[in-house]
């Protein structure tokens, strides 16, 4: 399988009053096509900065990041904001949803964003992912009248509506109750399973954790352990 | 992309109802502004579509030309300064016309020369007597012995006046004289004199008595010499209402209909009108306007300017009529004093008897229709100069009524204004040089003026005591004077005549009204090539303060309109800035999926414009209802000066095209401009920020 992510030395400073704060130091890191790793490791320890570099809303300070082959240092801006369009999606904490569209309105958003879809293609594909994540009979609520997990399905909805090659998920479940976290987590290996979409995603939650089937532990913006978590494939085999 | 732009306008819709009561708040400001931009462009396109209907249908036209020469500035209807402003003048109006009518889209051109004048109106016996003396010229058997009785009650009543002024007059000497010729003129000796030569009499009584009655009152007066032909037909706005337009080629005078009630009317009419005006029109009252109560109390003591102008039997049916009506007993004179003291009961009830039954008894004028008025005008030496000219009429300008601007002019032909002016005629020139083969007067030249003056024998010609009743009117020949004049004022003048002279100013027509800046300009050119010393004014500078007074108001309104969308400004710059902050995370997460910088700005612009925009749209539709409403039932004039603004009575105001459209592109431009700021920040919203929400 070729690499879809390849974090080569890659460092990320921040400037913190007079201090320079290094959240990641040195990390090299390569993920396959179809993995579900998740990124683990106590607050502080680079877990999001991470994923900001991988999904392309933060540069790092040194070292490389290929995105599908594509060093994305050189790119422009906008170049890097057709790259998250086209090729990631997104699942946040805090579900990030827009409060005044409805569900379907808010799953389409990015199909509008890239265009080239007439609307029958993009109602088409609007209704099919949103009956993958079990919410087809609330096509048109709105976030508010939604529960926080129907949220987060929504959020993921909208994340593969675009069929993209990595959906980044930082503590998708960290908001919601442990049940409605594992039915989440559920979803998004399902979704693995089936449409064979690179997922990676950070959480300190062990239960969460434990379904993924890479585990890469950050100490100190430093790669501490790099495995298998308990369900990978072989595993199971 | 329309999808794209079709979720965008959503999106930006529905965060308008999401923050209702900020919606509101910004969208009234606009609404407010648009309104009062609406309204307020409506009226003052109303105001100056009324005005200049005004100025250019009464005297303006629509382009002025005058001396590029003159100190003053030039104002149709007077500057703020009193005294004639020095605006030069058109030597030779014909060079001007002549280049006027060679310009395309000239309608007409007409000459004109505003300037003072002054007039004294004919005491009683004075007009009693000018009556006679038509009367015994034309024989009128009729006539003559009622204005025989007529005068000899004046006589009877004047007697009885100076008896009481000599009681209390210093100058008793002089009363003594007045009793005397008074006495004289009452004995039948003189009136059978008056039989057998009756214009020697007349002179008696008009040179020896009349000095001691009573003076006519002095009007002081502006006045428009101008082509009368062409004036009527030009200037839409004038209106006969008495009488007939001077004859074309004839001198003659017209009375403005609002300056003959104000100023010619006979007094105790003019205090009836104007108590009426107060009481019935505006609501005061009698009793408790000083003002007002002052004038009652002054009009009361005024029975005489009636009583003067009775014959003895119109006296005594007015007596009776007069008893009767107020169910008193007295004298006539208690009885006018009595009828004359009007309260609020009794206004209405005396104004209508006043004017059925006493009115028609006097002269309600100082002057009528077919009367000869003696203007007299201060020439540019400073000399006073006096023109008798027959009031053809009297006439009025539609719709400024009630205006003092519009209703102070009076006009009269232009070779009469020339005259006034102090400017020689063929006729006159010809009759000076009459005077001085007559007189003997001799050129001076100044460098022997002293010998010419005193070196030769200064014998004294004639030495003459002037104790010894001199008597002024010796020797002149009065009738053929009197000829004189009446050959003036029936003199018959041609166009050229009119044209070839002085002018000091001239109104220009044009075919199109809406050409007034091009054709401005094209007559200057064509003047300035002509090589005349003159420059062109549209009618707006023309009318000077009054046409500046607009200006006024637009600056007024363009302040308001300003301070208003400022504020709108600020409101909605703030509003925006805050929604801005309060969506950082919903712009950082639209940017982490996807969406460009220009995208989110252009959601924010979008949000601001169709806020601005729709409440833009309902403040021209409420402005719009309001002038509809405003346009269909008219806004009074709030005083009768501003009717010469409103172009009338009421105005109507009606939407202006260009109001529209300009009230669209402020609301336009302000809500644009009020974007830029939060726009700056949006664009500095990084999609990292999608990632530090936490809820």
């Amino acid at each position: 399988m070729p690499n879809i992510v390849e974090l080569a030395q890659v460092s990320k400073t921040y400037p913190l009053g007079n201090l320079e704060v290094r959240a990641l130091d040195g990390v090299d890191l390569a993920i396959e096509k179809g993995e579900f790793t998740t990124i683990a490791g106590p607050s502080g320890s680079g877990k999001t900065t991470l994923l900001n570099l991988v999904g392309c809303i933060d540069i790092a300070s040194e070292g490389t990041v290929r995105i599908d082959g594509q060093s994305t240092a050189q790119m422009s801006e906008s170049a890097l904001t057709n790259l998250r369009l086209d090729k990631l999606g997104f699942i946040f904490q805090s579900f990030n949803l827009i409060s005044v569209l409805n569900l379907h309105q808010n799953v389409e958003f990015p199909l509008l964003l890239q265009g080239g879809l007439t609307k029958g293609e993009r109602d088409q594909r609007v209704r099919n992912i949103v009956e993958k994540v079990g919410l087809a009979d609330y096509l048109h609520h709105r976030p508010n009248e939604l529960s926080g997990g129907q949220r987060q399905r929504v959020a993921i909805a909208r994340a593969l509506v675009t069929e993209p090659a990595i959906v980044l998920a930082d503590e998708p479940t960290a908001n919601l109750d442990s049940g409605t976290g594992k039915a989440i987590i559920d979803l998004m290996k399902d979704l693995n399973r089936v449409e064979q979409t690179t997922f990676i995603f950070s959480t300190h939650d062990p239960s969460v954790m434990a379904q993924a089937t890479r585990i890469v532990r950050l100490v100190d913006g430093r790669i501490a352990d790099d495995g298998l978590g308990e369900t990978r494939p072989e595993a199971h085999a | 992309m329309i999808s794209r732009l079709r979720i965008l306008v959503l999106v930006a819709f529905r965060n308008l109802f999401a923050h209702w009561v900020r919606t509101i708040f910004v969208g009234s400001i606009i609404v407010f502004g648009a309104t009062l931009l609406v309204v307020g462009s409506a009226f003052m396109a109303s105001i100056d579509k009324g005005m200049s209907a005004g100025v250019i249908g009464s005297l303006g036209g629509h382009l002025q030309v005058y001396s590029s020469q003159g100190k003053d500035e030039f104002s149709l209807f007077g500057g703020s300064m009193m005294g004639a402003p020095d605006i030069g003048r058109i030597d030779d109006f014909s060079k001007l016309r002549k280049v006027a009518e060679g310009v395309d889209g000239v309608k007409a051109i007409l000459p004109m020369g505003i300037d003072m004048a002054t007039a004294t109106s004919p005491g009683e016996l004075e007009r009693a007597l000018g009556e006679l003396r038509t009367a015994v010229r034309d024989e009128d058997a009729v006539a003559i012995p009622a204005l025989r009785t007529r005068i000899r009650d004046i006589l009877a009543q004047l007697e009885d006046e100076l008896t009481k002024n000599a009681q209390i007059v210093a100058d008793k000497e002089r009363i003594e004289e007045g009793l005397g010729v008074v006495r004289e003129a009452r004995t039948e000796a003189f009136w059978s004199r008056f039989d057998t030569s009756p214009l020697s009499a007349l002179e008696f009584l008009d040179t020896r008595v009349a000095p001691f009655t009573e003076e006519g009152r002095m009007m002081y007066f502006r006045y428009v010499g101008t082509d009368l032909e062409a004036y009527p037909k030009y200037f839409d706005r004038f209106e006969v209402v008495e009488g007939e337009v001077v004859p074309p080629g004839h001198r003659g005078f017209m009375f403005n209909h609002r300056f003959r009630e104000e100023r010619v009317k006979h007094f105790v009419a003019r205090n009836f009108d104007k108590l009426r005006q107060a009481v019935v029109d505006k609501g005061e009252s009698i009793a408790k306007d000083p003002a007002l109560s002052s004038r009652v109390r002054k009009m009361s003591k005024q029975y005489r300017r009636i009583t003067y102008q009775l014959t003895a039997a119109e006296a005594e049916t007015l007596k009776a009529e007069l008893t009767k009506f107020l169910g008193e007993e007295g004298s006539l004179d208690q009885l006018l004093e009595s009828f004359l003291t009007i309260t609020d009961d009794n206004l209405l009830d005396r104004f209508d008897f006043f004017y059925a039954t006493v009115a028609p008894k006097i002269d309600l004028y100082d002057f009528d229709v077919g009367d000869t008025i003696t203007l007299r005008g201060f020439t540019r030496s400073g000399f006073l100069k006096s023109v008798n000219v027959k009031i053809y009429g009297v006439f009025q300008f539609k719709g400024l009524e009630s205006s003092d601007v519009a209703g102070g002019h009076n006009v009269v032909d232009l070779l009469t204004f020339r005259e006034l002016y102090g400017l020689m005629t063929a006729e006159k020139k010809k009759e000076l040089a009459g005077i001085r083969e007559e007189v003997g007067l001799e050129d001076v030249s100044a460098a022997d003026a002293e010998a010419e003056l005193f070196g030769e024998d200064t014998a004294i010609v004639e030495a003459v005591d002037a104790t010894d009743g001199f008597d002024e009117f010796a020797g002149v020949d009065l009738q053929s004077e009197r000829d004189r004049m009446a050959s003036i004022e029936n003199a018959v003048f041609d166009k050229t005549q009119q044209d070839r002279g002085l002018a000091l100013n001239s109104a220009i027509i044009l075919e199109d009204p809406e050409a007034i800046a091009p054709m401005q300009a094209k007559l200057t050119k064509a003047i300035d090539e002509a090589g005349l010393e003159l420059r062109v004014v549209d009618w707006r500078t023309a009318a000077g303060i009054v046409g500046q007074f607009i200006g006024g108001l637009w600056a007024l309104l363009l302040v308001a309109t300003i301070i208003t969308f400022l504020v709108a400004l600020i409101v909605i710059i703030t509003s925006l800035v805050i929604a801005t902050m309060e969506r950082t995370t919903e712009i950082g997460t639209m940017r982490a999926i996807g969406a460009q910088r220009s995208t989110v700005l252009l959601m924010f612009v979008l949000e601001a414009m169709l806020l601005g925009i729709l409440a833009g749209l309902v403040g021209m539709a409420i402005g719009s209802g309001i002038i509809f409403y405003l346009g269909s039932v008219g806004v009074p004039a709030p005083k009768p000066e501003m009717t010469f603004l409103f172009g009338g009575p009421r105005l109507y105001p009606q939407l202006s095209g260009v109001g529209m459209v300009f009230s669209f592109f402020v609301v336009f431009v302000v809500s644009l401009l009020s974007t830029i700021v939060p726009a700056i920040l949006v664009t500095r919203i990084q999609p990292i920020m999608a990632m530090r929400a936490k809820e």
